[in-house]
């Protein structure tokens, strides 16, 4: 799959925003200006010299908080995305094995989780659990579970009932064996391309979260709590909110491409494109070679 | 998302006719099987939901105390309030006496100031459907109008625009659109106002003003889910060997179009928009924040910083309540269109 993927440019295009995204979210404290928690005269100044994005209604240096608050904004969403993926598809394997009684009880929770709507639970969840960043990851990262928990039984059911695996039991094997050697392979695929998707709806709903003012307190900066403050000073700055909402659709953008990158290269589609990009190859080749061969008969 | 790619077109089965009172029988049978296969589904779903959601309230150990003393709550106080609450009682007669309390309409009195959740949340609601309920409109219309479009000109010009414009507006989260109509359309231009909410009683026009934007930045993720699956869903119809059956025996393509492919094509995101009306409801948490309307959402999240557990687990349950309703209706009508669908779920 992999030398399948690098051939796609959609996939360099896609990894190289999201590596620049993670490196702001690693990196972002130590690349601020200036301190954004510091407040200056200069309110809601326009974008100058001193201040690229302006300054907000303390004077705060708006690129600052920009910079420093997408540690909790990225980084969340990655945090987020990797809970769901271990809360969904441990027991989404483990329901084709560990029985009915199991199985029953876990596909029923899944349709609550997916019943619930989303946000209302998300923030009763955070608030109610003690409003910290921690909370809001872990009721996010329990309900995004579902999508993860759906792919890896799909996957598993589809496996687990071919005839390969039939043989391999029959030949003795285990089946911590049968799920490490022919399972989770077949998973890898949808697994990484939930992933790509659950990181984009993690990093909205954690921003949304924040913009709510549960998870994180002001005046700690993160991109939902700077869309918030912009809102109440969007007579005096209507293109404030403009710098956040470009990161986040920027971000969002970046992972559902990759997650479209990685189900055309795994599937059935993803042979066809490349197959075609081939075929337009050896055309233009080919073309190139008469065109030179015609030249060369004429002069 | 990957919902949308696990609902399959399903091919509509043609009603099978036999003759006398067996007919009227059969149908009987499959009008029950009908009703009573998502109720099977739907109450354990109930159950599920509704224990989880007075277990949370249970887990976080809060208190009515601390809602309405703060700082100033004393070991007796607390153990006081919570005796007269009831809290100090076991889990499952606390939980018992809740759920019987619910199944009656009654969702108990909010810690803050006493008054009965469910006339508080019912105050909210009004506004909230209404702005939830024109953004489902607007997403049924134009999700519908931009996927029929994109379906009957399929891999032309304007299928990719759409198709592009689509896939733009579907990564765009309701809270960033919010943002971004005030900005533009009310701060900018001054068409529409900022905030606040007007009763329909005041007036249509009001009204609507207030809820447009509220509704429309609601709106674009079922807009955007709609157009896909529907065009996915004809594109797929119109593929069908009886499409060119129809074509062969002459029909003409309104009727090809609206009885054979729409028919057929429709049901997968009929049975998406089951799927988006949650975040719908969501949604109106941060929509509601946005355009300053105090409807439940709002309530939700004010509730739940407050720590007042009987308001959120009221707000938990009345939205429960609504998504089973609704995804009720919508596979009854699923039975309706496409007979066949009441056997696949």
């Amino acid at each position: 799959m992999l030398p399948r993927l690098i051939r796609l440019p959609a996939f360099w295009v896609a990894s190289g925003i999201l590596l620049l995204i993670l490196f702001l979210g690693v990196f972002g404290h130590a690349l601020a200006p200036l301190d954004p928690l510091k407040g200056s005269p200069a309110v809601l100044a326009s974008p100058s010299a001193a201040h690229p994005f302006g300054t907000d209604y303390l004077g705060r240096d708006v690129l600052s908080r920009v910079l420093a608050g997408a540690p909790v904004s990225v980084l969340g969403a990655v945090e987020v995305a990797g809970i769901a993926l271990v809360c969904g598809t441990v027991p989404g394997l483990l329901s084709v094995y560990l029985g009915r009684a199991f199985e029953w009880l876990t596909l029923r929770i899944i349709d609550t989780l997916i019943a619930l709507p989303f946000l209302v639970f998300a923030v009763a969840m955070t608030a109610l659990l003690g409003n910290g960043i921690s909370q809001a990851m872990l009721s996010v990262g329990l309900l995004l579970a579902p999508v993860f928990y759906r792919v890896s039984r799909a996957a598993a059911l589809q496996v687990s009932s071919s005839q390969y695996v039939e043989a391999a039991t029959l030949a003795g094997a285990s089946a911590a064996w049968v799920l490490r050697r022919h399972i989770l392979p077949k998973v890898l695929a949808p697994l990484g391309i939930a992933a790509a998707g659950a990181a984009g709806t993690g990093l909205v709903i954690v921003a949304s979260l924040t913009f709510l003012g549960i998870g994180v307190q002001p005046p700690a900066p993160t991109w939902g709590g700077l869309l918030a403050s912009d809102l109440g000073y969007l007579d005096y700055q209507p293109y404030a909110p403009a710098f956040p909402i470009a990161l986040i659709v920027l971000t969002v953008v970046a992972l559902n491409l990759l997650a479209d990158v990685l189900r055309d290269a795994s599937g059935q589609s993803g042979q066809v494109l490349l197959k075609k990009r081939a075929l337009r190859k050896a055309a233009k080749k080919k073309r190139r070679v008469l065109a030179i061969t015609r030249a060369v008969q004429e002069g | 998302m990957s919902a949308e790619a696990e609902i399959l077109p399903i091919p509509h089965v043609a009603r099978a006719a036999s003759a006398g009172s067996s007919v009227a029988l059969l149908r009987l049978r499959r009008v029950a099987i009908a009703v009573a296969r998502p109720v099977g589904v739907f109450v354990p779903v109930f159950l599920f939901a509704t224990f989880i959601t007075f277990l949370l309230g249970a887990v976080t150990g809060l208190s009515p105390a601390y809602v309405q003393l703060g700082d100033a709550a004393t070991p007796a106080a607390v153990a006081r309030l919570n005796h007269q609450w009831g809290l100090d009682q076991p889990f499952f007669v606390r939980y018992w006496s809740w759920f019987s309390a619910l199944l009656h309409g009654d969702l108990g009195k909010s810690w803050s100031n006493g008054v009965s959740v469910s006339e508080l949340i019912g105050q909210r609601m009004t506004i909230s459907l209404s702005a939830a309920g024109l953004a489902l409109i607007i997403g049924i219309v134009l999700g519908a109008l931009l996927g029929i479009l994109a379906a009957l000109t399929a891999s032309s010009l304007l299928d990719r625009l759409i198709t592009s414009f689509v896939s733009f507006i579907s990564v765009l989260p309701p809270f960033v659109v919010g943002i971004a109509l005030v900005a533009v359309l009310a701060v900018g231009l001054h068409w529409l106002p900022s905030a606040g909410y007007v009763p329909i009683s005041a007036g249509f026009g009001p009204w609507l003003s207030h809820i447009l934007m509220p509704a429309l930045a609601l709106s674009l993720e079922t807009v955007a889910a709609i157009a896909r699956q529907l065009r996915a869903g004809l594109v797929g119809a119109y593929q069908q060997n009886y499409v060119l059956g129809a074509r062969v025996r002459g029909l003409g393509p309104r009727r090809i179009f609206f009885v054979h492919v729409l028919r057929n094509g429709a049901g997968p995101s009929l049975a998406l928009l089951g799927l988006h009306f949650p975040n719908l409801l969501g949604g109106a948490v941060v929509t509601e924040t946005i355009f300053a309307l105090s409807g439940f959402g709002v309530f939700a999240s004010q509730s739940a910083l407050r720590g007042d557990v009987p308001a959120v687990q009221g707000i938990l349950v009345v939205s429960i309540v609504l998504v089973v309703g609704f995804n009720l209706l919508v596979n009854i009508l699923l039975n309706r269109i496409a007979p066949a669908a009441a056997r696949g779920i």
